[in-house]
């Protein structure tokens, strides 16, 4: 798992100082997961600000909690799943237009009909419009993909962290890919037919 | 999903063994559609793991801190977070009769009060078109529910709509270990899950909304607008 940088001993020491209020120490867990939690966020809400934001609350919401934290389970998959709710609250609050993901074969036909993707797009471009697309699924989505292909989690670490069933969450993971790969099936054949 | 998106699927989540991942790979070098399929899906995989990452600000640190801080907090900020700040709260009978004394006064009083404020307001009958008009029945919206399950025996939808109940609502199997149902439901937001062969509770992976349920489970939300 990505999100844990220097496990241990030390961590360890700090979690148990910061859960007797200690600031310096829970500052030291605030840069150790600083970089984590506010990726995943910027992922999930696509801009900077709101992530920063949100990582913020996390971390806040974090420490409020910390006496209920148990040594029992990993505190970076504890945190993350406070940031992941985080992310979902703020999500639903802002009532995303729902993307229609279920007429699965028409977007399989889509996906086979169309050019294969090496032909033109250099790296950066698709990485813009990767970017771009991974912010319009729809918010489950977005979460299943973001947490496996971007931060690279693996199922089971998932569905510890979202409670969610391992093959619930590979169906999810799987429309996300597909609806991905169709926007940039779709945006490569608008590409082509302009340097035309 | 036919059989060749789950060869595709289940090799990008790696869940081939090293045969079939060979077979996989002879399937794609003779089959063009195939590779395509695979090579577009290939790419959102492999690209996704090189998206550039954002460094936090250098003050991201010392702003949660802050925020740590009470004394920092305004005075307004220090107010509410007094009055909703959780609080253990201790009792003993006597404490709890004397308060549920004063309720019932209270209540009680409510009670002879309320009948003096109301005032009679003669009304004059509607029409019986309007009548009509209020009492037309809400829209009702025919919803589909699917599931992929090609090993179970029985499946069942439960939920908001059927009292919770897994013998209300079964599901019908078609080719390829599909179970549908289509449901009759008034606008608004319902919980569900499918129950497989009685017991195994799951949602619905096709939902595009969770909500919990309470028991540290996530239950499928369906929202039935008018508008569908």
């Amino acid at each position: 798992m990505p999100v844990e940088p220097q496990a241990g001993g030390d961590e360890a020491r700090l979690i148990a100082r910061s859960q007797q209020q200690d600031h310096e120490a829970f500052g030291q867990l605030v840069d150790r997961y600083a970089g984590v939690v506010v990726n995943l966020a910027y992922r999930m809400v696509g801009n900077r600000a709101d992530a920063e934001d949100l990582a913020q609350d996390a971390f806040l919401a974090a420490f409020k909690a910390l006496p209920t934290f148990r040594a029992d389970s990993k505190f970076s998959t504890w945190l993350y799943r406070i940031a992941a709710n985080k992310c979902k609250d703020w999500l639903r609050a802002k009532h995303p237009a729902p993307v229609d993901l279920d007429d699965h074969e028409a977007v399989v036909a889509q996906v086979v009909e169309t050019h294969t993707p090496e032909r033109l797009l250099s790296q950066q471009q698709v990485a813009q419009q990767l970017d771009g697309a991974i912010q319009r699924l729809p918010p489950l989505y977005r979460e299943a993909f973001v947490l496996k292909h971007v931060e690279g989690l693996s199922y089971e670490e998932m569905q510890e962290l979202l409670g969610v069933n391992a093959d619930t969450l590979k169906m999810r993971v799987y429309k996300g890919r597909v609806q991905l790969s169709r926007e940039l099936s779709e945006w490569n054949d608008l590409q082509s037919s302009v340097s035309r | 999903m036919d059989d060749r998106d789950i060869l595709i699927q289940r090799f990008l989540d790696q869940d081939l063994t090293p045969e079939e991942r060979v077979q996989f790979l002879q399937q794609v070098d003779a089959d063009p559609g195939l590779r395509r399929e695979w090579l577009n899906l290939e790419l959102v995989v492999v690209e996704a793991g090189r998206l550039p990452r954002i460094a936090p600000s250098r003050q991201f640190t010392a702003r949660v801190l802050t925020a740590l801080d009470p004394e920092s907090k305004s005075i307004l900020d220090r107010f509410v977070g007094w009055v909703t700040a959780p609080r253990t709260l201790q009792w003993n009978l006597g404490g709890a009769m004397a308060a549920a004394f004063v309720v019932i006064l209270a209540v009680s009083g409510l009670l002879r009060l309320v009948p003096e404020r109301i005032v009679e307001v003669p009304i004059s009958s509607p029409s019986a078109q309007m009548v009509s008009l209020e009492q037309a029945p809400a829209p009702t919206t025919y919803v589909r529910l699917v599931l992929v399950q090609p090993g179970a025996q029985s499946v069942s939808v439960a939920g908001d709509f059927n009292g919770w109940n897994p013998n209300r609502t079964s599901m019908e199997r078609s080719d390829g270990g599909v179970w549908t149902t289509t449901i009759r439901l008034k606008p608004g937001r319902y919980q569900y899950m499918f129950v497989i062969d009685g017991k195994q509770w799951l949602a619905d992976p096709l939902a595009t909304e969770d909500a919990g349920d309470g028991f540290g489970s996530q239950n499928a939300v369906l929202d039935v607008s008018t508008t569908l």
